[in-house]
């Protein structure tokens, strides 16, 4: 492990050695040299319960993690690379497949960049259609992270009731885009169908049923003792270390710095909305876990919101030419808030019905450069707790 | 519910049957009576009518269904049948095997889903011989740098001292199968074990997770065998005995968790713990170990293990009843079989009926007072489970730490709480001798 | 997914990008912006190059030897504090690759819409031995400390090599990759 740690989160007995690699093309891993009989080096993934489709390469000293090497890249696709080949419309449905189940969210900011690319305004219903969907896809994301949450700490209960209830609001997006994941439902321009009828009806109906089901969580979940017990005090980030660190999302948030682009940076009609975005100060693994919750109440009041301000009827969407492009050299750097935190996305374009250069930045990278830095010291029970609280999805990081 | 087959055909139905009772035929046969033949004479035979049973004198009764009742009343009264079946192994597994289909069936109906749903007519009730079926049928995959002979004969020695333990349980009146003087002390002994066959199954498999669990299955194991030991130290003392058929006997009156309640909560956690059940499941852990000390375990290794330790809950389950419940002790309400069956035989018309060994059979082995006393104590032994398998719907695994601070700091103190209260209930004269009993 | 490297170069753009254009000045710009290019612009002069004044974004184009003090007064004059975004872009026909810093600030609650983005350029070698060629730039990671994956995943993805890295090692890529690093132009998908 050759990152540099802060000096006030020390290791707990023995220092680990950094050889500075003798090659820039070494296996991850290889940098961590054993010096010591009492540390033992695992290899948590990728096929492990707890490791989602990463591995971590962990080295323990009895219970104490000492070193912690991620090293992602199981299920990288190469989604720019792919997005440098395919026209502006093409790149819809397969970028939004890093995080299938925020799909909406992870579409936003590439929809929104071109649409600046192409200097289109989006008509007024489908921008409150598509915060409608963002934030039922933000719920249905949570809903599953939740699930995985639960199961890591050996809450089965958690694991079952999550993703039982998720199908409320998957309905919900099979009625509305036609799919229930994937749904490929935000265009440049709008999105691809109108609402159907009477779904505000229905989607308020369920919107309700859903958020007072997700405050029963509290009593199996979030207030148990045993739980509370598990997660507080364990893998604490404080503010300067996030600021440094670069996280974002619910870990930015859990540290105490209010970031939530839906706030700072409105897009399309969320300034028109009130949005709480909810901070807390403690840093740790159950702060991390419970904003998304807290999140998800608030994406229901948003949604309320929204189906209330909605103009009744109108377009939404823009009919563009075929195969859009950009007016020549131009670049773009968009950001929403999706389930994980700040996602971005930034477009170069030269004027051709392909982007030349298409980048995401996704928050489960950013995220996980605080994993080595959380994991240090801590013990090997809390590495579920402290892994999944970080929001980190193996896909999205790798793209 | 799955539908009735809908390309039912009569002839293909009672081809079935035919082949069934071929197949069943062939195995009597060939497998069925070689056994039969080798267990009469391994077996001590008993005299019957003033007659040594011979094999050949017992077959010949195979096929008299009126006399074959002695030779069940012979076979109930001897070791091997306590041992095999009824009080011992037989009982047990299936008790412990209605217990998995209970905990998936219930864990279910708590996570607002259905279970095991189809496979058998109704709820799934076969999903158990399925999955045993499947776990007889898979490749069993040894490690290759695994130490074999430890490595194979763990999971069996886990099955072994489970069933040990097992045999130390009195179900009934007389119905135990070592009924030993120092049967709390036997238990002690026998629950030491599973530490050991732990960590050597852990260690044989040279793999580090198996290791990793291993070692915390020691710790949690070992550290929880204090607050166990000393839980039960209240009952022994209010009453006096060791023998664990003694100490249900004492409690006809009442059951010692009303006077001993804060021994039963201690002694109800370290179970929990000892079990590795949720919340401290942390031996098999599997976000953070894969599946501890069974990672390696594969096909029916796997499925012994977990025998041995739904066995080992049976068996925990049934001490809690035994120690704290009263055991056997309750209402009578099996109803007495008639006299007039027994003595005269059964009137169906014309005729009467009278079956020779039916007096002794009921008057002498399954009596009034043991099918009541078996009745009551899996009912409770029920009871007990439900309550041990109600955590893992609603808590989370603890930490090792946590683990270890509530084991050594906690249950201790609250067990010499327990003996405290037990030393002044004898001291002040309400139990013990001269005492309310 | 493999390619190969001595296909020729099939795609290039018709004209340069957008980032060496200099902003024309008579649209009028945003102000708190302006205020801070111009701030930039003032501590350095002619080594920075503003090449774009949007809202809420800023570009500063900068060469590779000035990068790493342009950064450091981002950090400590204008209160940037994190690296939100790394990107290569490659350019075959310049001969460089660009990497580009999305630069933005969560402890100046005045900043929070603003992205400063620093584009500084590599020289790009035809036939790349990554880490053992002119491909190198100076690492951001003393100055931001979450540029540090992101800058690994620029060296494996275009074979960049940020001098003064501590870890610059594979992230994403399978550990036997042979190939060119595969964001490159040249780096073709088969079938396309």
């Amino acid at each position: 492990m050759t990152t540099e740690l802060p000096a006030d989160i020390q290791s707990s007995s023995s220092e680990i050695q950094t050889d500075k690699p003798s090659s820039n093309w070494l296996p991850p891993g290889l940098a961590l040299q054993k010096v010591d009989e009492r540390i033992m080096t695992l290899n948590v993934g990728p096929q492990h319960p707890g490791s989602g489709h990463m591995r971590l390469i962990v080295q323990i000293d009895g219970d104490y993690i000492v070193a912690c090497d991620p090293d992602p890249g199981y299920v990288h696709r190469g989604e720019e690379k792919m997005a440098e080949y395919r026209n502006y419309i093409t790149n819809i449905p397969h970028l939004e497949r890093p995080v299938i189940h925020d799909s909406c969210n992870m579409l936003y900011p590439y929809v929104l960049g071109v649409e600046e690319l192409l200097g289109i305004e989006v008509p007024e219903r489908a921008k409150y259609v598509r915060v409608i969907a963002a934030e039922l896809n933000r719920c249905i994301y949570i809903m599953y992270w939740l699930a995985i949450y639960g199961i890591f700490l050996g809450h089965s209960t958690m694991f079952m009731w999550p993703t039982g209830d998720r199908e409320l609001l998957i309905d919900l997006m099979e009625k509305m885009t036609g799919a229930r994941v994937t749904h490929s439902h935000f265009i440049p321009g709008g999105v691809r169908n109108d609402l159907p009828a009477n779904f505000e009806e229905v989607c308020l109906r369920q919107v309700n049923y859903f958020e007072k089901r997700i405050k029963e969580y509290a009593a199996v979940f979030y207030d148990n003792p045993i739980l509370i017990s598990r997660t507080q005090n364990t893998g604490v980030l404080s503010r300067q270390d996030a600021i440094r660190l670069g996280v974002t999302g619910s870990v930015l948030r859990a540290s105490g710095i209010d970031f939530d682009v839906r706030k700072k940076e409105p897009y399309d009609v969320y300034d028109e909305l009130d949005i709480q975005s909810i901070v807390m100060t403690e840093g740790d693994a159950y702060a991390r876990s419970k904003i998304p919750w807290l999140d998800m109440m608030d994406s229901c009041n948003i949604i309320r919101q929204a189906l209330q301000k909605m103009p009744k009827s109108g377009s939404v969407r823009v009919k563009l030419k075929p195969n859009p492009k950009g007016k020549g050299l131009d670049t773009v750097y968009k950001r929403v808030e999706s389930g994980r935190g700040s996602l971005g996305c930034y477009i170069v374009s030269d004027g051709k019905p392909e982007p030349y250069r298409l980048k995401l930045s996704v928050p489960s990278f950013r995220n996980l450069i605080a994993l080595p830095y959380l994991l240090k010291g801590e013990k090997l029970g809390n590495m579920p707790s402290v892994y999944w609280s970080l929001n980190y999805w193996p896909v999205e990081a790798d793209r | 519910m799955s539908v009735i087959a809908p390309k039912f055909k009569l002839s293909g139905f009672i081809q079935s049957l035919l082949d069934n009772i071929f197949w069943i035929l062939l195995l009597f046969v060939l497998i069925g009576l070689p056994a039969v033949f080798i267990i009469l004479i391994v077996m001590p035979m008993p005299v019957l009518d003033g007659e040594l049973l011979t094999p050949f004198l017992a077959l010949s009764y195979l096929a008299n269904p009126t006399r074959i009742l002695p030779v069940i009343h012979a076979f109930m009264t001897t070791d091997i049948f306590r041992v095999m079946a009824f009080p011992g192994f037989g009982f047990a597994a299936l008790l412990a095997a209605s217990v998995i289909f209970a905990e998936r069936k219930m864990m279910a109906k708590l996570q607002l889903r259905v279970g095991p749903f189809y496979c058998g007519k109704f709820e799934g009730i076969l999903q158990l011989m399925g999955d045993g079926l499947k776990l007889i049928s898979k490749e069993i995959i040894i490690p290759a740098k695994a130490d074999k002979p430890i490595f194979w004969a763990a999971p069996v020695l886990f099955v072994a001292t489970a069933a040990a333990f097992v045999a130390l349980i009195p179900v009934a009146p007389g119905w135990v199968v070592a009924d030993i003087d120092l049967g709390l002390l036997a238990v002690f002994a026998v629950i030491g074990f599973f530490p050991i066959i732990t960590i050597l199954s852990a260690w044989s498999a040279n793999s580090k997770y198996p290791f990793i669990g291993g070692i915390r299955a020691l710790f949690q194991m070992v550290s929880f065998e204090i607050p166990l030991i000393l839980s039960l130290l209240g009952v022994v003392m209010v009453t006096g005995t060791l023998n664990l058929s003694e100490i249900t006997a004492s409690q006809s009156n009442f059951p010692w968790i009303i006077f001993l309640p804060i021994g039963a909560i201690v002694f109800f956690i370290t179970m929990l713990a000892e079990l590795e059940r949720i919340p401290f499941d942390l031996p098999e852990a599997e976000s953070e170990i894969v599946a501890g000390w069974l990672t390696e375990l594969s096909g029916m290794l796997y499925g012994l293990v977990q025998l041995g330790s739904y066995l080992k809950l049976y068996a925990f389950a049934a001490l809690f009843v035994v120690l704290f419940l009263g055991g056997w002790n309750g209402p009578m309400i099996i109803p007495a079989i008639p006299e007039q069956i027994l003595t005269e035989g059964i009137e169906m018309g014309p005729i009467t009926l009278t079956v020779d060994g039916l007096q002794s059979l009921f008057g002498n082995t399954i009596t009034q007072e043991m099918l009541n006393g078996t009745f009551w104590f899996v009912l409770k032994t029920a009871g007990v489970i439900f309550f041990i398998i109600l955590p893992r719907g609603v808590f989370p695994r603890v930490r090792v730490d946590i683990l270890l601070n509530l084991g050594w700091t906690k249950l201790i103190g609250l067990c010499f709480i327990n003996i405290f209260i037990a030393l002044g209930l004898l001291y002040a004269g309400v139990l013990g001798p001269g005492g309310l009993q | 997914m493999s390619s190969d490297s001595n296909k020729p170069v099939e795609e290039k753009p018709e004209t340069k990008p957008v980032v060496k254009k200099p902003e024309e000045k008579s649209v009028e710009l945003p102000k708190f912006e302006k205020d801070i290019s111009d701030k930039i612009v003032e501590k350095f002069g002619d080594k920075v190059e503003v090449a774009f004044v949007k809202k809420d974004r800023v570009g500063i184009n900068v060469s590779r030897e000035n990068v790493h003090d342009v950064a450091e007064f981002i950090r400590d004059g204008l209160n940037y504090d994190h690296v939100e975004s790394v990107s290569g872009v490659d350019y075959p026909q310049d001969n460089e690759i660009a990497v580009v810093y999305h630069i933005g600030s969560y402890s100046d609650p005045t900043l929070a819409r603003q992205l400063l983005v620093l584009s500084t350029r590599a020289q790009r070698e035809e036939n790349p031995i990554p880490g053992n060629d002119a491909t190198r730039l100076p690492t951001l990671r003393d100055i931001f400390y979450s540029v540090e994956f992101h800058e690994r995943e620029i060296f494996e993805m275009f074979g960049v090599y940020f001098e003064g890295h501590p870890d610059n090692r594979r992230l994403l890529l399978p550990e036997d990759w042979a190939d060119i690093p595969p964001l490159r132009k040249d780096f073709a998908i088969k079938g396309r």
